[in-house]
């Protein structure tokens, strides 16, 4: 999926570069002082009414997909809770105490079935990034002190899964990560 | 006299942005360095550098922006040279506050400051209290500015008219708003809705610090204030570059005066609102955000860019069609700083969009659409004015030279530079890693390419900036 918004970009990008040097030619080569308009803020409507049915367009394909309405209506097969500190996650199948918090060793997670994260932070914002085996993300939420991020997902590639912290949290935060397993 | 002072004050801007932008330049080359392993800083210098760089390149081109509008409304009104040199000592002293207490006092909260962290103190005791108060200082300094420049304005025109209300019904208005003045005022009611926003961030903020925990901050509502604040001005900024352009491009460029149509009135009238809730968009992963806030977020970041940057493009690309125009090298910058604001655009478009930035958020895809519109869009725009005043009220002048080879070094440095970023925004590379996990393979080559490709930037900035620099120091010192 990122490559795929990679290629996008990149195509219109280009489209844009294009466009601007081909108008910037175009007056270059013309020697006509006349030509040209008096005042270029004048109405051209369609251009932005096509610019605005492509977003609208766009915005209702992907609301849809936000992650708040992944799996609203079913039943997650497995709860984890995550606490996040300064420069640790704790992962544990109970509710973690915060004065003392406890985690699991390790965790294992059943492939194809519905799993709920619910994600707090013990001080300060963290991230809770999940990357696949190979190494892209594949879901996220955040970690912040006082409130808990339900994150529902399905994970469809068994593996070893990493958990990055994608919220700069201080001098530790790049080497902030845990793992779990998918079977 | 005053409008002598304005543009003296204008040349002292000049000189401590530039002053400023090499060196935060510098410390960016020095963070890929490090990204890249060529460079091996301790973390905690590295997040202390990667600060000051933040927050030195949004108060600079901030200022920037508002030096030049401050400038250019000469024309139309009388403004305040108090309030400009009231702002320009009140951003020397908390520049200095801030570089202080993040090079020597080893802050390093990032530019965000997010709640709790600078509170969470790894560094020297001193250096939180001296960067909160620094922003105070900036805050009050552009405070006063910015409503000294809203005075001036609502001298000569009324709410109607600032705002160019006139032109949505009638089309020959009796009394014409340029264009110039409606994106200025538009953009400093921004910029003062986000600052007083600052103003309160503050106050929460020493609430918390000088009752030593018997006030608490809620999280998600100081996360909520951050971002309107440091969304907000990032934006801002921008918006009063384009008002230079609205007056400055069609004038270098030789051809007539642009004029307000009831289009442009409403489109940047829809732009002063949108703007002001596109923040929602940095707490999409915060999911306990009310769900409407975030749908808002998503709309308003589309309906924010759409009506400011449709006008704007447009405009300039029909201004240039087969158009026979004096090219210079300040309306070059400008055109290639409106691709380069639009290309970002996009790539921020594609980020404003919950469902990608679930893969996207926090990673370099953030900093590079950012850079994009800023290292290749509004500095540009402010170098354009930087040029052209330079050139227009100094004694010295000469032909300009080597402008082929300045604007190639400057694409290829700065297409290289963003090219970095992007791959490794899509390769999932988290932002603000002072060095990566080995996992990520490919972010130690592509940090390297980065600050290679930032260095070629650097060196084109450099063939800039010498030429407006000494014009400028020129005209500080000579009284004209
Ligand atoms: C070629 C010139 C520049 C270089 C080499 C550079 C380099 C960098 C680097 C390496 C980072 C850290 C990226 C990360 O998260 O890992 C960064 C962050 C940043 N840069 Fe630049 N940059 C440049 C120009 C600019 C400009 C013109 C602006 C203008 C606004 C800017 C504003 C920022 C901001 C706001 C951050 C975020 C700081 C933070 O995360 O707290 N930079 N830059
Ligand atoms: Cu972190």
């Amino acid at each position: 999926m990122q490559y795929a918004l990679l290629l996008l970009f990149l195509v219109l990008a280009a489209v844009i570069a294009l466009v601007f040097i081909i108008v910037y030619l175009s007056s270059k080569k013309s020697d006509d002082e006349l030509k040209g308009m008096a005042n270029p803020l004048q109405k051209r409507f369609w251009f932005l009414l096509i610019l605005f049915v492509c977003l609208g367009i766009f915005a209702l394909i992907t609301i849809p997909r936000s992650p708040y309405y992944l799996f609203a209506k079913e039943q997650p097969a497995k709860v984890v809770h995550v606490a996040a500190g300064q420069f640790f996650f704790t992962m544990s199948y109970k509710a973690i105490n915060p004065d003392k918090p406890e985690g699991e060793m390790t965790i294992e997670l059943p492939a194809n079935q519905l799993v709920e994260f619910r994600v707090t932070s013990l001080d300060v914002n963290h991230g809770f990034a999940i990357y696949s085996p190979s190494k892209q993300i594949v879901a996220q939420t955040q970690a912040m002190p006082g409130y808990v991020n339900l994150l529902r997902w399905k994970f469809e590639e068994p593996g070893t899964y990493t958990v990055h912290c994608l919220e700069y949290c201080g001098m530790a935060h790049q080497v902030m990560q845990t793992t779990f397993t998918v079977k | 006299m005053e409008a002598k002072g304005i543009k003296k004050n204008t040349a002292i801007w000049i000189i401590a942005v530039l002053v400023l932008f090499v060196l935060s330049i510098i410390l960016g080359i020095i963070m890929r360095l490090n990204q890249g392993g060529a460079v091996h800083l301790d973390p905690g210098t590295f997040y202390a550098d990667m600060t000051i760089h933040g927050i030195t390149m949004i108060g600079i081109w901030f200022v920037a922006g508002m030096a030049g509008v401050n400038f250019i409304m000469e024309r139309y009104v009388k403004t305040s040279y108090r309030a400009n040199t009231f702002a320009l000592v009140m951003t020397v002293i908390g520049v200095v506050m801030l570089w202080v207490s993040t090079l020597i006092g080893d802050f390093h909260a990032g530019w965000t400051f997010l709640y709790p962290l600078p509170f969470k103190i790894a560094w020297s005791a001193w250096a939180t209290p001296m960067f909160l108060w620094a922003l105070a200082v900036l805050g009050v300094g552009w405070l006063v500015w910015v409503l000294s420049l809203m005075t001036a304005l609502l001298k000569k025109y009324s709410i109607s008219q600032v705002f160019a209300w006139q032109h949505f019904r009638n089309k020959n208005p009796e009394v014409e708003t340029p264009p110039f003045i409606l994106i200025s005022m538009i953009s400093l009611l921004g910029v003062l809705a986000c600052l007083i926003a600052a103003v309160v961030l503050l106050v929460l903020l020493f609430a918390e610090y000088y009752s030593h925990g018997a006030f608490v901050n809620d999280a998600l509502l100081i996360k909520n204030l951050t971002y309107f604040f440091g969304h907000t001005i990032a934006n801002e900024m921008l918006y009063l570059g384009l008002a230079i352009i609205y007056e400055l491009f069609p004038e270098i460029s030789g051809r007539p005066k642009w004029k307000t149509t009831w289009y442009v009135a409403i489109a940047w009238n829809l732009t002063l609102f949108f703007v002001l809730l596109a923040f929602f968009h940095h707490l999409y992963m915060d999911f306990v955000q009310p769900e409407g806030l975030q749908i808002v977020g998503q709309l308003a970041s589309y309906l924010a860019s759409l009506p400011s940057a449709g006008v704007t493009v447009f405009s300039v690309i029909v201004a240039v069609y087969r158009t026979k125009i004096k090219w210079s090298l300040s309306n070059l910058l400008f055109f290639i700083g409106i691709a380069g604001w639009v290309i970002g655009g996009v790539g921020a478009v594609i980020d404003a969009t919950i469902s990608n930035n679930f893969l996207l958020h926090n990673t370099l895809w953030v900093p590079a659409h950012f850079h994009s519109y800023n290292a290749m869009g509004n500095v540009l725009f402010s170098l354009g004015f930087f040029h052209w005043f330079s050139v227009e009220y100094s004694k010295r002048k000469g032909p300009e030279r080597l402008s082929s080879l300045k604007l190639s070094f400057l694409l290829l440095g700065g297409i290289g530079f963003l090219a970095a970023f992007y791959v490794a925004g899509a390769e999932s590379v988290p932002r603000r890693y002072s060095s990566y996990p080995v996992e990520f393979t490919s972010a130690k080559l592509l940090a390297t390419l980065g600050a290679v490709f930032a260095t070629v930037y650097l060196i084109a900035i450099f063939l800039f900036v010498s030429s407006i620099f000494k014009r400028c120091i020129n005209m500080v010192l000579h009284r004209s």
